[in-house]
């Protein structure tokens, strides 16, 4: 395989920023056929048009995800590209990873696949892009019998659940999001590795409402740490604060002087539900409005914390499509315990009541989120066997009409439509 | 009554057999037993696949199903995709 002409890609290899193109032209040196991406790239700036051919039947053998087939659509021209699968491994909880596992799984990918890799892609996997289909089959077995390491979900599967680092770095985390997230990897190994439900379906978990994981905007059931009780404040140190002598969120902003901490300016005037004021020296907060946005933690991290009953919120139904538009999660459980000590049963509980729900009712490449907006949210709550709540409302109500369902009303109503429509007709 | 998983997968086969079209979703199965659950009748499909019967085809975001006998993968002659 030669170097190609690239005069287009040659361009976005100028200016201060990292290049993408001079990181595969020095891959090339010891992987030719990284020139047939630069190659074909060219290609498609002067054609308009991909040419790769999205799909196919690749994978291995017992497992329906994990590789995403990508072949090239003018091979003989680029034969390095011919074949240029991408496969997913599961990352470790919370991306914890010893430089020896990263050796060895580049080592790994040098000898069966083209060397480069994207790590990690969006739902969290490392993805490993390129190789031939007979390399898949050797590739797997060693990363699986030498490694100690998994393919991750793609296609219709449960994709590769993700957390926040939570309690082992965090001290704001709410509930313990590597063990949630490791024992759902490990309760629901079937529906990772093959096709499970009509579309794909991802799992996020938080430890608290900082959502670093961004579990709200990126999973179908998203899993954010909160607390029902009071901020726990230490008013010694909302002093040390306010006379400047602990740094506001934790430093992080130090590299430029803002002028002294003003605590109204800072954090009580930025509340967003105004719950917060100064009161003989001392900062109150009318926790019954507080939203648990965490701003005014992660101001004065030495002063306030989340409290100490914790637990999680659950939100359903985020995606980010190309068509029809993103949408966060909608909130459908404002308080769940969320503990290791019973298997995570009562999420395990809420989990399948979705997922027998949707399989049913869920179109064909409907995410969860779109057959919650097509059926409307109070349907879905009453199929999650939940009481409408205060928090699930969003807006005042626009329909003027209440409509009641026979059970709704002591005594019941009988109503035979057929009856009265042979008396009138529609 | 819900059909044994035997009979479940001969129909689902049956269909991936007839289909017009050779890739189906795994809803396109539901219909082959309506008293079956869409958990049951996934994992019928899924046994198909491992027995050599059925194939995935996968978009990357999207998995359908394929009789092997109707599809040809890329590398084969003629490819479906
Ligand atoms: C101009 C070129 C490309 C276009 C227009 C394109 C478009 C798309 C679209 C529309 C999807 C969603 C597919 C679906 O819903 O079935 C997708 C997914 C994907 N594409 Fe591409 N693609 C291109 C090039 C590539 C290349 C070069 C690669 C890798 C070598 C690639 C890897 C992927 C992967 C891994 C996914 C799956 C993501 C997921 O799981 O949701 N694509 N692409
Ligand atoms: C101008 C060049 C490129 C730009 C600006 C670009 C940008 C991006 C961005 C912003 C993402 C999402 C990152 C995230 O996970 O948050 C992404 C994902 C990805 N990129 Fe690129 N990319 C480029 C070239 C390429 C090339 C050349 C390949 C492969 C040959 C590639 C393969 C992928 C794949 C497979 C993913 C998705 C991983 C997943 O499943 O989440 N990209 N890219
Ligand atoms: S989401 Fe919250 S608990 Fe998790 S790492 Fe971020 S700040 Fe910490
Ligand atoms: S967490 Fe947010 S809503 Fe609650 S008191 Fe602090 S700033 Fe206000």
């Amino acid at each position: 395989m030669a170097k190609h002409d690239t005069p287009m890609l040659d361009e976005l290899e100028k200016g201060p920023w990292p290049s993408f193109v001079t990181d595969i032209k020095r891959q090339a040196e010891t992987k030719p056929e990284c020139w047939d991406i630069l190659g074909q790239l060219e290609l498609s700036f002067r054609d308009k048009i991909t040419h790769w051919k999205h799909g196919g039947i690749v994978g291995v053998f017992g497992y329906g995800g994990g590789i995403v087939g990508r072949y090239s659509d003018v091979p003989k021209q680029f034969p390095g590209v011919e074949h240029f699968h991408t496969i997913r491994i599961n990352q470790p909880a919370s991306k914890y990873y010893s430089t020896e596992n990263l050796r060895k799984i580049c080592a790994l990918w040098e000898k069966y696949g083209s060397g480069m890799t994207n790590m990690h892609g969006s739902t969290g996997d490392m993805i490993m892009l390129g190789c031939r289909t007979e390399a898949l089959e050797p590739f797997f077995y060693e990363l699986t019998h030498d490694i100690g390491q998994d393919l991750g979900g793609s296609g219709s599967n449960l994709r590769t659940p993700a957390n926040c680092l939570g309690q082992s770095r965090c001290e704001w985390s709410c509930y313990d999001t590597e063990e949630a997230c490791h024992h759902l990897t490990m309760h629901y190994q079937d529906e990772i590795h093959r096709p499970a439900f009509p579309y794909k379906f991802k799992f996020k978990f938080s430890g608290c409402p900082n959502d670093c994981v961004a579990a709200i905007a990126r999973s179908d059931f998203a899993v954010i740490g909160t607390w029902r009780d009071d901020i726990r404040m230490d008013q010694a140190a909302v002093k040390e604060y306010i006379a400047g002598n602990y740094p506001s969120n934790g430093g992080a902003h130090a590299d430029r002087d803002w002028g002294k901490f003003d605590i109204k300016k800072e954090v009580i005037d930025l509340c967003p539900t105004n719950c917060m004021w100064m009161e003989g020296g001392e900062l109150k907060i009318d926790n019954s409005e507080c939203t648990r946005c965490m701003h005014c933690i992660n101001v004065m991290p030495r002063a306030l914390r989340p409290g100490a009953h914790q637990g999680a919120t659950i939100c359903v139904g985020a995606k980010a499509p190309i068509l029809d538009g993103a949408q966060f999660a909608t909130m459908i459980i404002p308080f769940i315990e969320v503990s290791a000590d019973n298997e995570f049963e009562n999420v395990i509980e809420v989990i399948e009541n979705i997922w027998d729900w949707w399989m049913e009712v869920g179109k064909n490449r409907e995410r969860v989120g779109e057959t919650m907006q097509r059926v409307g949210l109070p349907t879905f709550i009453k199929v999650m066997g939940l009481e409408p709540l205060p928090q699930h409302v969003r807006e005042p109500r626009s329909n003027p009409y209440v409509f009641w369902n026979e059970e709704e009303v002591p005594g019941g109503f009988d109503r035979n439509v057929d009856e009265f429509r042979a008396r009138h007709a529609a | 009554m819900a059909m044994s998983i035997e009979e479940l997968k001969a129909a689902i086969l049956n269909k991936a057999l007839t289909a017009p079209k050779p890739q189906l979703y795994v809803k396109d199965f539901y219909k082959c037993d309506p008293e079956s659950k869409p958990r049951v009748i996934k994992n019928a499909a899924n046994d198909l696949v491992k027995e050599g019967k059925l194939s995935f085809w996968s978009s990357g975001s999207t998995t359908m199903y394929a009789a092997c006998a109707r599809v040809k993968n890329e590398e084969g002659e003629k490819g479906v995709n």
